[in-house]
């Protein structure tokens, strides 16, 4: 399974993604969670140790000046494969974490980490690893391919007017060069019918499920933990379930 | 006055923006309301709409893409990309929306 967590910022995305992918984990096959965001948040929600994990620059060769290509290549004979093993964060269940770093000092001080980072992401082979990724707030890194290995894209909709533009700005993805299978809302803390309502008339998506309003998922993010650990038996929990679900059986017709 | 509101994703850096600027509005300062952010959502917190919200977005990428011309002072950037929010704020949008770097 591919999957990428979008929408406006604070909408959900690392909450349901690191939720979704430990899920996955636990159901067995390797499991890569990406976080490519430079102020990552993706590990709490996770249980991962470390928030941010900068690939090594020996990971990667520079072009030398005269070359032509890219400005970095993975370092030769590393195969993404390698990499995940080499560099991905070991997390609770199996997961494997990949981030790119955190954004300290100037962008081009991550400019190795990044390139090997979305090679990595964009070389894994297909069958074996599923990905599950969490992109930053907002539109921009989603319609520059940060988001590319998904074949479903998955935006996170809250029901207010904000994280709706949102949402129909992120629809046109699906009408990109080089588009997603599927592009669809995810409707999150929602507090009663009228709320998917809105989210299914005014995201301009399919909603393929609807988060409930949760103050035990809300503890777990005020303390920083991951919901399947701090909240297992929570409504939000059991939904981000029912969405694994039911993408597993659409995924299997 | 010049402040600018930063923090996390929905942490409530619009709607702060907004308040404040409508707050200062009334109590009779000339006002600018800059979004600089690459989802502009600034125009939804001080009441001018989704439409118009876009219709700054789509006027701000013309510039971007080079069909429309840049505007040759800050004043008329203001008053060519710009519009009329409630309590007399004048907001416009000067996020550049394309930029390939991550976040």
């Amino acid at each position: 399974m591919r999957v990428a967590f979008v929408g406006k910022g604070g909408a959900g995305k690392s909450a349901i993604a690191g939720t979704f992918a430990r899920l996955l984990a636990r159901a067995g096959g390797p499991v890569l969670a990406i976080d490519s965001d430079p102020m990552p948040g993706l590990a709490h929600s996770l249980g991962v140790e470390v928030t941010d994990a900068p690939i090594p620059d020996d990971a990667v060769t520079e072009r030398r000046e005269g070359e032509e290509g890219p400005r970095f290549r993975l370092r030769e004979g590393l195969t993404p494969v390698e990499a995940v093993e080499r560099y991905a964060v070991r997390g609770p269940d199996g997961v494997r974490f990949l981030q790119f770093g955190k954004l300290r000092g100037p962008a081009w001080a991550l400019a190795g980490s990044q390139f090997a980072f979305r090679e990595i992401v964009a070389g894994l082979p297909d069958d074996g690893w599923s990905l599950v990724g969490d992109l930053p707030g907002g539109t921009r890194q989603a319609f520059f391919g940060w988001g590319s290995y998904a074949r479903t894209v998955l935006v996170v909709v809250e029901p207010t007017a904000k994280s709706l533009l949102s949402a129909r700005r992120l629809a046109r993805l699906a009408l990109g060069e080089r588009p997603p299978e599927r592009v669809v809302a995810l409707a999150n803390k929602i507090r009663g019918p009228a709320d998917v309502d809105l989210v299914a008339r005014r995201s301009g998506l399919d909603v393929v499920g609807a988060v409930p309003w949760d103050e035990a998922l809300a503890e777990a993010e005020r303390q920083g933990l991951p919901p399947v650990d701090a909240a297992p038996d929570s409504a939000a929990v059991a939904a981000v379930v029912s969405l694994l679900e039911r993408l597993n059986e659409e995924q299997t017709r | 006055m010049r402040v600018a509101v930063v923090g996390k994703g929905g942490s409530g850096k619009t709607t702060t923006s907004a308040i404040l600027a409508r707050s200062l509005a009334r109590g009779g300062a000339r006002v600018v309301a800059l979004d600089c952010d690459t989802n502009p959502n600034l125009g939804i917190s001080l009441g001018v709409g989704d439409e118009e919200t876009e219709r700054l977005v789509v006027m701000r990428e013309a510039l971007d893409e080079g069909e429309s011309e840049h505007a040759p002072s800050w004043d008329s950037l203001i008053d060519r990309f710009g519009t009329d929010a409630p309590d007399g704020v004048r907001l416009a949008v000067v996020s550049r929306i394309e930029d390939p770097e991550p976040g």
